[in-house]
């Protein structure tokens, strides 16, 4: 069986080899007063096996750069620089029938809204179906019999006769888990979980990055999980990259980024988490201000505006993804951080 | 390595209720739609059947019993020539049905083809099809239909008879199909825009829906997502306009067929009964009463129907 090719230990065994790998990605959007910049020359990459976590506040272009990359947009939003590169393909260049075969054949996808993300109108055995008649040429028994061993996969309790079950008929964390079945049911390289919790109460978030953690070490895929809540993809994933403004300012594996974190920003965030131990007093802290709009980015640093310890060049230049370690792992993008680990 | 199971206790799992099945639910409950439905399914029946069970030809003609009143004998009374009223209605009730359903289907397959389309696809598709639908709608039916009778109907059908005296080919014998090629196949081909705009509205809402990224997160195709995705979603507003809009045709028909430019006798349908029963109602009453209460109670049940469909198809704006 496919599930048995590749059992791994935690933490997941890293290969160091490139499956994703996204290059100067530059996103616009189309608006009344010409065109406006919503990502800036996004950099970022996943190993094969690796978990990335993505992290950042709404509207920082976390969706944005996924769903873009795999061309999932509306017209109106353009990928006009740079490549995103799938299994050493330019996903940007590709053909449209070559590219609906990376799409759910081999990148998986489940989606935020588990409420509105399964077409209302089709018993959810034809959609876990639907992908393996298409991308496996299976016929509609074998791909019935697939679609029950997927939902027992995923834990759904009387699987085979869930199949014929209507999306409305199922619960919140029962309709995410027939999401996460058809992402997984090409048995993807990559699956992609675009802030699969949101929607959900915070026992059944648990369950999902359980579920997710159990079965990409079953499967042995990569892991792309977006999300804005750090503490919960904690254990789940190998690196973190945070996103501000549509650029990555922070890339660390999990332990660093919670141990050292660097930019002003992900320190920001790292902060507004609640602690149990805080007083009941104390306010909860936040970070000042607002993302800068598209169209309207600052001169230099996006965060500048908003950072603590902004300085002059920080209002001028741009900084970029330096080091700040011996091997590079630990990456962030602040002339601040930087010069503090020159001087130390 | 085991996966977290969904509770600990079993569930009972019920058999699967549909939306289709929730909705007979709903329009059961509603007395003005069961009885529109009631009433439709009488006259369907009587449209494929009825023909073979009336006591009598709706042609035949009786010289020694006209204008009578009805009776047992005779439903509905008879006419000026002596033939039964009930079984020309009854007759009508075929003509109606048949002109309404390729009516409707014709201009149901072509708006909801160009609607979906344009919906989907945007840009300059959708540009032109509006364009196209707006022209259309621009164009007065009454009008076109005797326009149409006018210059394309007497040339055709003296251009079959004499084919049909020269070479005695029997395709040429019956014209009475030009009537309803020509006035009803023009009036298909003009009737399309409503349903064209509302499935377009429709799958502009769909098309936003995230089933439908997640559809195409998938790989499928745009011809699948189209017509397993978002045409079945957009069916349900659909469904309560083609049972409106099949009421309408039937008036459509009779309207054209009482003004003599629709079917045409001696083939019977309920506008020329009404026309010729209108001469001499003072009279005969029941002439025009008979087809016209048949007429009136169809248009009714038709939209009886269609309001009852409603509700029960989109529960949320019903009261």
């Amino acid at each position: 069986m496919m599930m048995a090719n590749s059992i791994r230990q935690e933490p997941s065994a890293k290969t160091g080899e490139r499956l994703l790998d996204v290059k100067g990605l530059t996103i616009e959007i189309e608006t009344r007063n010409g065109p406006a910049t919503i990502v800036d020359g996004i950099d970022l990459h996943v190993d094969k096996g690796e978990t990335l976590g993505i992290v950042g506040e709404s509207g920082c272009g976390k969706s944005l750069t996924m769903l873009s990359m795999m061309r999932l947009l509306p017209n109106k939003i353009k990928v006009t620089k740079g490549e995103a590169n799938f299994a050493g393909r330019d996903l940007q260049k590709m053909s449209n029938s070559e590219l609906r075969r990376v799409r759910g054949g081999e990148v998986g996808f489940i989606f935020q809204d588990p409420m509105t993300s399964l077409n209302p109108v089709m018993r959810i055995g034809q959609q876990l179906a639907e992908p393996l008649i298409y991308h496996r040429g299976m016929s509609k028994a074998e791909a019935r019999k697939r679609a029950g061993e997927l939902l027992k996969l995923v834990g759904i309790p009387g699987a085979e006769d869930r199949l014929d079950a209507y999306p409305h008929e199922l619960s919140g964390g029962m309709r995410q888990r027939v999401m996460i079945a058809i992402g997984l049911a090409c048995n993807p390289q990559l699956l992609i979980a675009d802030e699969p919790t949101t929607a959900l109460d915070v026992t059944i978030q648990a369950q999902i990055v359980d579920l997710v953690k159990d079965l990409r070490d079953k499967l042995g895929m990569s892991v792309v999980w977006i999300t804005h809540d750090l503490a919960l993809i904690a254990g789940l994933v190998d690196r973190i990259n945070v996103l501000y403004a549509g650029t990555v300012v922070e890339d660390a594996p999990v332990d660093a980024l919670f141990a050292n974190p660097s930019h002003p920003y992900t320190q920001g965030l790292l902060a507004s988490i609640p602690k149990l131990s805080d007083e009941r007093s104390t306010r909860l802290s936040s970070i000042g201000g607002t993302p800068p709009e598209p169209g309207r980015r600052p001169k230099g640093c996006p965060f500048a505006p908003r950072c603590p310890l902004a300085e002059a060049i920080c209002h001028d230049r741009v900084p970029t993804l330096e080091g700040l370690n011996h091997d590079g792992a630990h990456r962030v993008a602040c002339f601040v951080a930087q010069r503090k680990l020159e001087a130390a | 390595m085991s996966v977290v199971p969904m509770t600990t206790t079993p569930i009972e799992i019920e058999p699967p209720v549909s939306l289709w099945r929730d909705a007979w639910h709903r329009l059961r409950r509603n007395r003005l739609a069961v009885f529109g439905l009631v009433i439709v399914v009488v006259l369907a029946f009587a449209a494929v059947f009825g023909p073979y069970l009336t006591p009598y030809d709706f042609l035949s003609q009786d010289l020694n019993s006209r204008n009578m009143a009805p009776s047992l004998s005779h439903l509905f009374g008879t006419d000026d020539l002596g033939r039964d009223v009930f079984s020309r209605v009854v007759y009508g009730t075929r003509t109606a049905f048949l002109v309404a359903i390729v009516v409707t289907f014709i201009a149901v397959l072509i708006g909801v083809t160009l609607g979906a389309l344009a919906g989907f696809f945007g840009g300059w598709l959708d540009r032109i099809v509006m364009w196209l639908t707006d022209m259309t709608m621009s164009i007065p039916n009454l009008l076109l239909v005797v326009v149409i009778n006018a210059s394309l109907k007497s040339p055709i059908t003296s251009w079959m008879e004499s084919r049909y005296l020269a070479t005695l080919n029997p395709v040429y014998r019956e014209t009475i199909w030009v009537d309803f090629l020509l006035v009803f196949g023009s009036m298909a081909l003009i009737s399309w825009p409503p349903y064209a705009r509302l499935v377009r509205a429709q799958v502009l809402s769909i098309r936003s829906r995230p089933y439908i990224t997640a559809a195409q997160a998938l790989g499928l195709t745009n011809r699948i997502i189209l017509m397993r995705y978002v045409v079945p979603n957009a069916l349900g507003p659909l469904i309560v306009a083609v049972s409106a809009g099949l009421g309408t045709a039937m008036v459509l028909e009779s309207a054209f067929s009482f003004l003599g430019v629709g079917v045409n006798p001696p083939t019977p349908s309920w506008g020329n009964m009404i026309s010729d029963g209108l001469r001499v109602w003072q009279h005969y009453p029941h002439l025009l009463a008979a087809p016209a209460a048949v007429l009136g109670l169809a248009s009714v049940a038709f939209s009886f129907l269609g309001d009852g469909l409603n509700d029960a198809l989109n529960p949320r704006g019903a009261k």
